[in-house]
């Protein structure tokens, strides 16, 4: 289907960006290990109160890091205004959205998945033996937040005061991911582990929803 | 009653808060009223001047 | 149409005779006592702020199907007169609180959600003051409202959950309405209904004077 293989070159060429120059992934990694650190200084870091705290300041981090990272989707476009160029190559605007998300996801999780690593070493909790479940639940969060996250990188590269304005808008909206996805992880260091569906299904929603409305209205923010 | 003060309380704010809007836009229209009955004004001498 | 001096006058004596009807007509509640009367302007206008913030999401979603500026207005107007009931539910919320349980605020579904859904208008209209260019600004906003009024239903079940997970004693209870209560809530709703589209149709004449005073500007220009 054509979309899909726009969407394939795009994504290719997003890939390709990033892993020549690894601007992203180095700074937006170096950010979250910083955070994880400064958390174990708010409160006592035993295995118990890791366990409980420990999901919720995770996705905390994960969710500021994202939205510093969502920045350059759209920004890089309109500086070096390829935009245009873009809109007129591709013929369906939802294939731009949905490259730039997919690249952001993988980015996402690339990050995500290492400081998961780190953070197990630094607060004694056993990830390795969920790894699986885990990366299955960080898959879900990080789409939707790189798909809210890419559709208002398009809104706040055309606004002042970008770099406060996209955490201010995307933040909030993000709720419905951090609740879920925290508590999905937090059941997963349990003993048991079980894979949390209700939460899960949430997560799941919420991608619907948000993809459907950007392939419904993206091509709005699009326009010159 | 140290209840009832509280009740007193909620509605007042509550209605002080719908006061407050609607007086914040009725000051904004009257000003902007002025603004275009001035720039109307304006508009038919720069017309009249045309002609 | 109503003229809208008539209609304020019939909204005026509306919400008086809700205050009325609130301290006078609704019987003492068991448990709680006077503080529970609180509850007659709590609760509705936590409804109609979300019908405050529905009219905007049609607004938008209209705006950017049709680019008629109407539309715009429509969202803009909905979305701050949604945000002034909003901040009534959050600041009623801890007066009743306070003296029925003790704390100020409690983070119950209901409340944690409306400060949510407050945050999320809020950053809504700081992001259209971020955009100068008119038509730009309507377009990106409309795209934002829409996807804001998607997220709330999401918001609210994801907190409804997780206070279903980890349940706290503080609960806003509004179940066990007898006869009489009911009806002064059904009369409440009515009349902060009718408030708002009183403030939308208000707060929209603002706007469409903005337009007007716009273009009067263009064309002194142009001559």
């Amino acid at each position: 289907m054509r979309l899909f293989s726009n969407t394939a070159v795009l994504l290719q060429k997003e890939l390709q960006a990033e892993f020549r120059s690894h601007e992203l992934l180095t700074t937006a990694s170096v950010f979250i290990l910083i955070v994880i650190v400064l958390f174990s200084f708010t409160f006592d870091p035993t295995s118990a109160e890791s366990k409980q705290f420990g999901p919720g300041l995770l996705w905390l981090a994960f969710l500021f890091s994202a939205s510093l990272m969502m920045q350059p989707s759209f920004l890089k476009e309109r500086t070096n205004d390829t935009l245009s160029a873009l809109r007129l190559a591709i013929s369906d605007p939802f294939a731009i959205f949905l490259a730039k998300l997919c690249a952001n996801t993988i980015f996402l999780l690339i990050t995500q998945l290492l400081l998961l690593l780190v953070f197990g070493v630094f607060y004694n909790v056993a990830v390795l033996s969920v790894f699986p479940q885990l990366a299955f639940v960080f898959f879900l969060g990080s789409l939707g937040i790189s798909t809210t996250g890419t559709a208002l990188s398009a809104i706040s590269s055309q606004a002042r005061m970008r770099e406060v304005l996209l955490p201010l808008l995307l933040l909030p909206l993000l709720v419905p991911v951090l609740i879920p996805s925290a508590e999905a992880t937090k059941a997963l260091f349990e003993p048991e582990h079980p894979l949390r569906w209700d939460w899960l299904g949430m997560l799941i929603a919420f991608d619907v929803v948000f993809l459907t409305a950007l392939w419904l209205f993206g091509e709005y923010l699009l326009e010159e | 009653m140290k209840n009832l003060d509280s009740v007193f309380a909620a509605y007042l704010i509550g209605w002080a808060i719908f006061f407050l809007f609607s007086l914040s836009v009725a000051k904004r229209s009257a000003g902007l009223k002025d603004e275009i009955s001035r720039l109307k004004e304006r508009l038919q001498e720069s017309l009249q001047k045309g002609k | 149409m109503i003229k809208t001096g008539v209609y304020t006058f019939l909204v005026c004596a509306l919400m008086g005779l809700t205050a009325y009807a609130s301290f006078y007509v609704a019987p003492t509640e068991a448990t709680m006592g006077l503080v529970q009367r609180i509850f007659y302007l709590h609760a509705p206008s936590g409804m109609v702020s979300l019908t405050a913030f529905l009219v905007s999401f049609i607004g938008s979603v209209t705006y950017l199907l049709t680019k008629k500026p109407k539309w715009d207005w429509l969202a803009v107007s909905s979305a701050e007169v949604g945000i002034a009931f909003c901040t009534v539910v959050l600041l009623t919320g801890p007066i009743w609180a306070h003296p029925a349980w003790g704390v100020w605020w409690a983070w119950d579904a209901r409340l944690t959600s409306t400060l949510v859904l407050w945050l999320l208008y809020v950053a809504f209209l700081i992001l259209r003051t971020m955009i100068e260019d008119h038509d730009r600004r309507a377009l990106v906003s409309a795209f934002f409202g829409v996807f804001t009024f998607l997220d709330v239903p999401l918001v609210y079940g994801s907190i409804w959950w997780w206070r279903t997970q980890h349940p706290q004693p503080v609960v806003f209870t509004s179940a066990g309405l007898d006869p009489t209560m009911r009806k002064v809530f059904y009369l409440s709703w009515l009349s902060l209904s009718c408030l708002m589209a009183l403030l939308v149709r208000q707060r929209y004449e603002l706007e469409a004077s903005r337009e007007e005073l716009r273009s009067l500007e263009q064309e002194l220009e142009a001559n």
